[in-house]
């Protein structure tokens, strides 16, 4: 009876420690198929039938934007039958929780997007080098060089963006007009900005403002119009000085407090950037920065009409470049480098992906893509189009490098938006929360940048 | 002989026990007991996540006591969550329960609705509704303005926020309410109409019968609650901004945890924040648990009297 009893005690344990384990077997279970298909993947040259592969991809946004990508995901199956491509997608506040948790759990999916946070992951060595796969499975010969670049870091091509837009002043015309004033031109200063704002929202009165409050998501723009920058990449330090952040600052400030800026309640419950919600669409607000590509979505919930602008100038210039807004990066540790360096390739090359696409993800990476789009370009995407390129031909003159996000971005977006309510609510003064935003800032690059 | 047998039949029904709790073991130690542990251990490193971790020892510990102010005010608005929301809940669900409890037609009907948002309080769609109800247009205000009163946005402002996440927790006061039916149901009847003799009145009896004989449910509750509106995330992860917004008004201490950990890279400071978080609950557990002695009243006791 008692040998009963400890074989039972064994077979238990045994159990237990097989369970517990199972989480590691799970993993490491497509490894060994994995090695099987890319091993017959290297001998594919020789034979027809390449073996099946499996590739799992992630990315942020809507139904729409998942529905266009599913249909991209099918052209690219058609194509590549052996590619079997499984999507998931997540709205942009959960997809990087839900991104980090699989990477740090060995379980992120193949592909995944990234936005200007990819210097977080790529100091971390969790993205794929393409290097290798240039010029064979990866296409990039009609890429824009600039952008070739924005994904290099430490030497290592680790990201191709998928989409650039340039930010810029989206104006809702139809409030301009009914305030009577005229519609602002390219070229215009701060000073400008802020009477406009301040007019427009004493004439048409309670509840309508001239200006969202983007202190935040103008940081770095303003920063570059004076010669400085967010985040020093090189020297991994801080790219700006406390003055200049505090001249920032205190312009909204005074701005609010003159009454021509959302209020930070509205604010909160009517983000700048959750397009749905935005109080232009409602006419409440005249003038926001935004993205370009996102002009579509926001004229598309509103009759009122929209254009936009360039930023008002600063001593250098605008400071605003043509940026890559989100792009694709492989998982370090796939188990398929050459497919996924495929799937990218075709996403951003293939005509009738671009077709499908449109400007969801911004304008195309390549030359060839945007003549596709601009010949069959709507109204709202002609507005874009001529705005981009106004972008791309001040910058001939007016030069700006590239700004990456700093390292440990997502704390320090929380950080600086604490910031702004601080001013915002009254709770501290712009001097008292400029200087330890500052110290923040500070600290959040040098915990990040460490490892 | 007989000892023997019964031995071995109490051998028997030991294994049994524990054939069938395997699975919960499986369980307790695969996804409790590992996981407590590997936080313990990644607690005094520094883990980013996606790295391998780095032994630092007490460093975690020292700057979340030292320098950390998030750390200080997550703390103090949990705690002021838990001091608001528990006490309302339970007057709330014994109110509610001695209403019930009055032989009502439709009981079962009135109990089931009632213990409606305990199932659905928690999660998303309700947390998104009452986002709605309480929005600066939202139908709350739109009430408050048929009387003239001009209600602020009770979700955007840093200072009414947590309102509004209380009440959703005090909305959900049904399983409380429940176990409350259950232990009124207990009361003798015999006590009352004794007592109703004697010449007390109804607020007499329910201070010197009902509440007394209800204590230990009441202390039961008063557990459970606490421990759960200290682990309380999704109402201020949905009706704030998920960041904690506006303004660390709703930063309460879980989210500030997952925060740290899954967004800013930052695992092992929030394995740190759990250990404290767990140390504060076993505390506050053992403070309710010592003095229960003296207003915990078991019927049970006094038999021997």
């Amino acid at each position: 009876m008692k040998k009963w009893s400890l074989l039972v005690c064994i077979v238990l344990s045994l159990a237990l420690v097989s369970a517990c384990s199972s989480g590691g077997n799970a993993n490491t279970a497509p490894n060994s198929q994995g090695t099987g298909t890319s091993n017959a993947n290297s001998n594919s040259n020789g034979s027809d039938t390449p073996a099946e592969v499996e590739l799992r991809m992630m990315w942020w946004g809507d139904q729409e934007r998942a529905d266009i990508t599913n249909q991209v995901v099918e052209l690219f199956e058609a194509k590549y039958p052996h590619i079997d491509i499984i999507g998931e997608f997540a709205p942009s506040s959960g997809y990087w929780d839900k991104i980090n948790t699989q990477l740090a759990s060995g379980t992120a999916p193949d592909i995944f997007f990234l936005g200007g946070n990819v210097v977080d992951y790529a100091i971390k060595g969790v993205l794929l080098p393409l290097d290798e796969y240039v010029g064979n499975q990866l296409d990039l010969s009609d890429m824009d060089e600039s952008m070739i670049q924005y994904g290099t870091v430490n030497d290592q091509l680790l990201h191709i963006s998928a989409g650039a837009n340039a930010r810029g002043i989206v104006i809702n015309k139809t409030m301009f007009e009914k305030a009577n004033m005229e519609i602002p031109q390219d070229g215009w200063t701060w000073e400008e900005y802020a009477a406009i704002a301040t007019e427009i929202s004493d004439k048409l009165g309670d509840g309508v403002y001239g200006t969202y409050d983007f202190t935040y998501d103008g940081l770095d723009i303003y920063f570059k119009q004076h010669g400085q920058q967010l985040y020093n990449m090189d020297e991994q330090t801080i790219g700006f000085d406390q003055d200049m952040a505090m001249q920032w600052f205190s312009y909204w400030a005074e701005l609010a407090e003159k009454g021509g800026v959302v209020t930070p309640e509205a604010a909160v419950s009517n983000p700048n950037e959750d397009i749905s919600k935005n109080l232009m669409i409602t006419s409440q607000v005249a003038m926001t920065l935004l993205p370009s590509n996102q002009l579509t979505s926001l004229q598309s919930l509103t009759t009122d009409e929209l254009t936009m602008v360039q930023l008002p100038r600063g001593p250098k210039g605008t400071g605003v470049v043509f940026e890559s807004s989100q792009g694709l990066s492989g998982y370090a540790k796939t188990e398929h480098p050459e497919e996924v360096a495929l799937f990218i390739s075709f996403f951003i090359n293939d005509p009738e992906a671009a077709r499908i696409l449109g400007n969801n993800r911004g304008v195309p990476v390549t030359a060839a893509n945007r003549d596709v789009l601009q010949a069959e370009a709507s109204d709202v995407e002609k507005i874009i189009y001529d705005y981009t390129s106004r972008v791309s031909e001040a910058t001939k003159t007016e030069p700006f490098a590239i700004s990456y996000n700093l390292p440990g971005n997502a704390e320090f977006e929380k950080m600086a938006k604490t910031t702004i309510q601080e001013i915002g609510f009254g709770r501290k003064t712009v001097e008292e929360a400029v200087a330890s935003f500052y110290a923040n800032a500070q600290e959040i690059i040098a915990n990040n940048v460490a490892q | 002989m007989i000892k023997k047998s019964s031995n071995s039949l109490a051998r028997e029904q030991n294994r049994t026990a524990y054939l069938f709790l395997t699975p919960w073991l499986i369980g307790f130690f695969c996804l409790t007991v590992g996981p407590m542990i590997a936080s313990l251990y990644f607690s005094f490193t520094k883990y980013n996540l996606l790295n391998a971790p780095t032994w630092i020892g007490l460093g975690n510990y020292s700057k979340i006591f030292s320098e950390d102010e998030t750390f200080r005010n997550s703390l103090l608005l949990t705690f002021k969550y838990v001091f608001f929301s528990v006490p309302l809940k339970l007057a709330f669900a014994l109110i509610v329960a001695m209403i019930l409890n009055k032989g009502l037609r439709g009981l079962g009907i009135y109990r089931t609705v009632y213990y409606l948002p305990s199932l659905l309080g928690g999660s998303i769609a309700i947390a998104i509704v009452w986002r709605q109800i309480f929005d600066g247009n939202g139908v709350v205000n739109d009430f408050l303005s048929w009387f003239g009163i001009k209600g602020p946005s009770w979700i955007s402002h840093p200072d009414y926020i947590i309102h509004t996440i209380i009440m959703l927790t005090v909305w959900q006061f049904g399983s409380a309410m429940v176990i409350f039916l259950a232990g009124l149901k207990q009361v003798p009847t015999e006590l009352y109409e004794a007592s109703s003799i004697d010449g007390a009145g109804k607020i007499r009896q329910f201070f010197s019968i009902t509440f007394p004989l209800l204590t230990p449910v009441l202390f039961f509750n008063l557990v459970m609650g606490i421990i759960n509106s200290f682990q309380a995330f999704t109402p201020a992860f949905v009706i704030g901004d998920g960041r904690g917004g506006p303004l660390d008004a709703t930063m309460f201490y879980t989210l500030y945890l997952y925060l740290k950990g899954f967004s800013f890279f930052d695992m092992g400071y929030a394995s740190a924040l759990a250990w404290i978080m767990l140390l504060v609950i076993g505390f506050l557990t053992a403070i309710v648990f010592t003095t229960q002695k003296y207003w915990v009243f078991y019927s049970d006791d006094q038999g021997g009297k």
